[in-house]
């Protein structure tokens, strides 16, 4: 709670007309954490994730990212999403573009680097995730796991202070997971500040340095992981891990 | 070619074609067809430097007198040189309808383009786009060109720096006229096939930081405008034949020329019959060289045939 905190989240309510999606969601996060945002579908972990980079506009609360209050109306949402990257559920790669041309797109266009210069950094990104063969492919060409791969070293030439994942790995088949969490791992070990939404519980117990759980758009209960995970102190936590549990 | 099913599509009988023998019979005939045509327009503009300006390429004498001389085809033979004849004012004519149907495509699509994308992503804008195109759309072409041509009397408002260029100013009325009703039919084709792109991709483009219009000029529209390409061809392939209706507003294109002969000589039938294989060859050039287009930017992994 220092007032260092490199991301603090304060209070954020949401409302989809009447309904009300989240209510007064706090939590904090320092620079090189890593928070696993979890809860049953509905439960509004993903509408709390878009109000970071301001994909979806909260309307009540505080998100300060770095001192900046990212609901301030005057922020340049643009430049924002500059520092923020995000990866999705369902990839979202530009279907026209090569996997370079699709991690080059944001350097080039959004960060003005020449086309040289923008290339260039695509293809050290697609090799830090491993598709150093696959430069250019176009999206249709690949597995769900490699696209998945091309949208988080889309995300990473933009070189963002903060990474966002929604649920990176739950459109892919289960052989396709390991190679996602395996890029995924490495970022923490680089020290990358990630905010995850997942279903993937093994992988939040490695690597989470808090645990969120949301349910009904409320935070239910936060700890670090073996707290959460072994002893969780309220009731909804237990039930909702016991039935993931018995997913896998 | 004796398939069960048969093609239902101009296209797809060209893509037949392109399976058989009859690609290369289909190939000889657009050679010889723009051979022909491309030779009359030269010689016309370099003042007669194969054959004097008006007459055929190969004098009429002589296509009679081979036709009489085979067996089975004398009975033909006058026809033959009629035809003949009337290729020097069907190859003028077609020059026109070339011209104003390419000039009024690409200055209709540097319309339509706004008006698919203000329809898809404006708010109040989106309203204007709606009424334009449901207008356009919605009253016929050939009372647009009336009220272009008579009711404003344009053709004597043709500004100085395009007035001349055809021998009448009248060819731009015409141009107009399908430019903003071409326009309106290409931006439905083309707002069907932006609204055929992933949200999801819009929503990845914001995320990297493009602002809304970038989004849709780096994402969207490269990939909508392949998906329109089929559909805006049939754009295409109507606009060269409606092209027929500048001879109401008296623009001497193939229509009116060929109509203007028949109703001196009374030989309709043979008149439109090869009137209609001129503008058929026309159609076919063009779905033929969409299709080229088609393949050509074709997105590799992406079926080519996934917009049927």
């Amino acid at each position: 709670m220092s007032d260092d905190d490199f991301l603090r989240v304060t209070d954020v309510s949401k409302w989809y007309g009447d309904e009300k999606v989240l209510e007064d969601v706090s939590f904090e996060m320092d620079r090189g954490d890593v928070t696993v945002l979890i809860g049953p579908s509905g439960s509004g972990k993903s509408t709390m994730l878009r109000c970071v980079n301001r994909l979806a506009e909260a309307q009540e609360g505080s998100i300060l990212l770095d001192g900046e209050e990212v609901l301030s109306p005057d922020l340049d949402v643009d430049e924002l999403r500059r520092e923020v990257g995000m990866v999705f559920q369902g990839f979202n790669l530009f279907a026209h573009l090569t996997a370079v041309g699709n991690v080059a797109l944001g350097p080039r266009r959004v960060l003005g680097l020449s086309e040289t210069a923008a290339r260039e950094r695509a293809e050290e990104q697609l090799e830090r995730v491993g598709l150093a063969d696959q430069l250019d492919s176009y999206p249709a060409e690949l597995s769900g796991g490699q696209q998945q791969r091309v949208g988080i070293a889309r995300a990473l030439a933009m070189e963002p202070k903060l990474m966002l994942f929604d649920e990176p790995t739950s459109a892919l088949d289960p052989e396709l997971i390991g190679e996602v969490l395996e890029v995924m791992h490495g970022l923490v070990e680089e020290g990358m500040t990630m905010l995850v939404v997942t279903h993937e519980m093994s992988f939040a117990r490695e690597v989470a340095d808090e645990i969120v759980f949301l349910d009904d758009g409320r935070v239910v209960e936060r700890g670090p992981p073996e707290q959460l995970f072994d002893r969780p102190e309220e009731e909804r936590t237990g039930r909702f891990l016991e039935r993931i549990a018995s997913h896998d | 070619m004796a398939s069960a099913t048969r093609p239902a599509t101009v296209r797809e009988r060209v893509a037949d074609a392109d399976r058989s023998v009859g690609r290369l019979l289909l190939v000889a005939a657009g050679a010889l067809f723009w051979g022909w045509l491309v030779a009359s327009w030269v010689n016309r503009w370099l003042g007669g430097v194969l054959v004097p300006v008006g007459q055929p390429l190969i004098p009429a004498g002589a296509v009679e007198t081979a036709f009489a001389a085979i067996p089975g085809f004398a009975a033909y033979a006058a026809d033959a040189a009629f035809v003949v004849e009337l290729t020097p004012e069907l190859s003028r004519g077609t020059w026109l309808t070339v011209v104003i149907t390419a000039v009024s495509l690409v200055l209709g699509f540097f319309i339509a383009v706004p008006l698919a994308v203000t329809r898809v992503y404006g708010r109040f804008s989106a309203w204007l786009s709606l009424a334009y195109t449901e207008l356009l759309r919605g009253t016929p072409l050939l009372a647009q060109l009336f009220v272009l041509y008579y009711g404003l009397n344009l053709a004597s408002y043709v500004p100085g720096a395009f007035s001349g260029v055809f021998a009448r100013d009248v060819v731009w009325v015409a141009i107009l006229g399908f430019t903003l009703n071409g326009a309106a039919y290409q931006a439905e084709y083309i707002r069907g096939a932006l609204e055929s792109v992933e949200e999801g991709q819009i929503t990845a483009g914001r995320a990297i930081g493009l602002s809304k219009l970038e989004t849709i000029y780096y994402v969207v529209l490269p990939q909508g405008l392949r998906y329109a390409i089929p559909s805006w061809t049939n754009e295409f392939v109507y606009l060269i034949k409606y092209s027929s209706l500048a001879a109401f507003i008296t623009v001497p294109e193939l229509y009116y020329r060929a109509d203007q002969i028949a109703s001196e000589t009374f030989r309709y039938t043979l008149i439109f019959v090869v009137t209609g294989v001129t503008y058929l060859a026309l159609v076919l050039t063009a779905s033929k060289l969409m299709e080229r287009v088609e393949e050509r930017v074709s997105i590799p992994g992406l079926g080519a045939d996934s917009e049927e």
